[in-house]
């Protein structure tokens, strides 16, 4: 329990660095930012219970806003994809439903449940994040490639994360 | 209670997610100029514009009020074009000439002090002798007659309102031509009475109250108000209760009307009395 707890919290700190430190300063012709510290809700246990993930997301949005610069931004599209993620896991649940226990991982459940899985947390989350920091609809397109872009990335790297993860 | 509790319990997910986005909002909508600015801007917009639909609204609903005004001012001009047509078609007189035979002039003032409420009512102009107004003027309203200046200082002057027990003019039915005398009963500051209308005379209630030109002081046709009533007074006369065009509540300007040949007139006529 304290181990995997130690777990993942090192994870969850070495996700939020990588966000702060690298990922935040990439800009391909300001349409690719990716956001790669969703990975953070992607990975908490199945069996969670609402309310926690909740505040967990909360403050891991808290967290990248007060270094980023930008009050409630990240916290509010966080808490969205905390919100949804039980709803998602329980419409793509497999035929037997989950073990007890169990995390959404590709090792257990297969590349292409993964696959689904973080492109819809990813989606949920950028869109709200993207939208509310042009905070109008009078770009919503070049906002919407943003989203669509971005999530590409972001997607891209979570695959490949969890990949090295699974392998180990 | 218990529903309370279940409800909260039941949906306890949903409020702390709630709170938890409605925080991260407020932050997002406070700590952030850009989109602080943003929400103001959007707050403001909206009240804006539901302003400018409550005063379409209002200015809407106004019209009514602005017609009849406009219509009262229309006919107004058109009779004065036509009293301009008989006076010889000088329409542009405006200088102290005999020549061109003018035989009224207007000047405009605004009212300063008034009173309604009194058996002897009086109001204030802010024009005065310095202005070449003098005692024994005629006060008017674009509505109707006022009243008569019975003092005048350098810079202001005092009329009599006709809303006074002692306030006497000669008035005649417009249709008909007969006339009588109009004076205040000091009961409703919407009313007067029209006395010394013969019996025989044909009288309709609406029919329309104006001036004469016999007092020397106001001059012919000016409108007083309409017949609202009117009663048998004796045997030979009409008791005509005659509601008044003026809204002597709300006297603001009014036109001070100086006879320019009522000395003549006056003097005349007092060779034979």
């Amino acid at each position: 329990m304290i181990n995997s707890l130690l777990r993942y919290g090192l994870i969850f700190i070495a996700l939020i660095l990588l966000q702060l430190l690298v990922m935040n300063n990439i800009q391909f012709s300001g349409y690719v930012n990716p956001y790669i510290y969703v990975m953070i809700i992607l990975l908490i246990p199945v069996e969670i219970s609402a309310w926690l993930l909740l505040i967990i997301a909360f403050l891991t949005g808290l967290l990248i806003d007060i270094f980023s610069g930008s009050p409630g931004m990240h916290a509010s599209a966080t808490v969205l994809a905390g919100f949804v993620r039980p709803f998602v896991l329980r419409i793509i649940s497999p035929r037997d439903g989950y073990e007890s226990g169990a995390t959404p991982s590709m090792l257990t459940y297969g590349f292409r449940w993964y696959l689904l899985y973080s492109v819809i947390i990813v989606v949920v989350h950028h869109t709200a994040l993207f939208y509310l920091e042009v905070f109008r609809f009078a770009d919503f397109f070049r906002t919407l490639t943003r989203v669509f872009l971005s999530s590409l990335f972001s997607v891209t790297f979570i695959l490949f994360a969890e990949y090295y993860r699974k392998g180990r | 209670m218990r529903n309370l509790l279940n409800f909260l319990a039941r949906y306890h997910n949903l409020i702390i997610f709630i709170i938890l986005e409605g925080l991260a909002l407020y932050l997002l909508t406070t700590r952030n100029d850009y989109h602080n600015t943003r929400v103001i801007n959007g707050i403001r917009a909206i009240s804006q514009n539901v302003e400018a639909r409550i005063y379409t609204a209002r200015s809407y609903l106004g019209l009514r009020k602005v017609n009849t005004n406009l219509v009262e001012e229309n006919i107004d001009l058109r009779n004065n074009l036509e009293r301009l047509g008989r006076n010889g078609g000088h329409f542009f007189d405006t200088l102290n000439d005999q020549v061109f035979d003018q035989q009224y002039r207007y000047k405009g003032a605004e009212v300063i002090g008034n009173s309604v409420n009194r058996q002897k009512n009086f109001f204030t102009l802010n024009k005065g002798r310095k202005d070449s107004i003098d005692v024994d003027m005629a006060v008017a309203t674009s509505e109707g007659i006022a009243g008569i200046i019975v003092g005048c200082s350098e810079n202001y002057s005092v009329a009599m309102s006709l809303l006074n027990l002692d306030f006497r003019v000669s008035a005649r039915i417009r249709s008909n031509g007969y006339f009588g005398s109009l004076n205040w009963d000091g009961r409703n500051t919407g009313q007067a009475i029209l006395s010394e209308i013969p019996q025989h005379a044909p009288v309709i209630e609406g029919d329309t109250i104006e001036t004469t030109a016999y007092s020397a002081l106001f001059p012919e046709g000016l409108l007083i108000g309409v017949i609202s009533d009117f009663e048998k007074s004796g045997s030979d006369f009409y008791r005509i209760t005659v509601s008044l065009a003026t809204d002597f509540r709300r006297l603001t300007h009014v036109q001070i009307i100086e006879n320019l040949r009522k000395t003549e007139q006056v003097e005349l006529e007092n060779q034979f009395q």
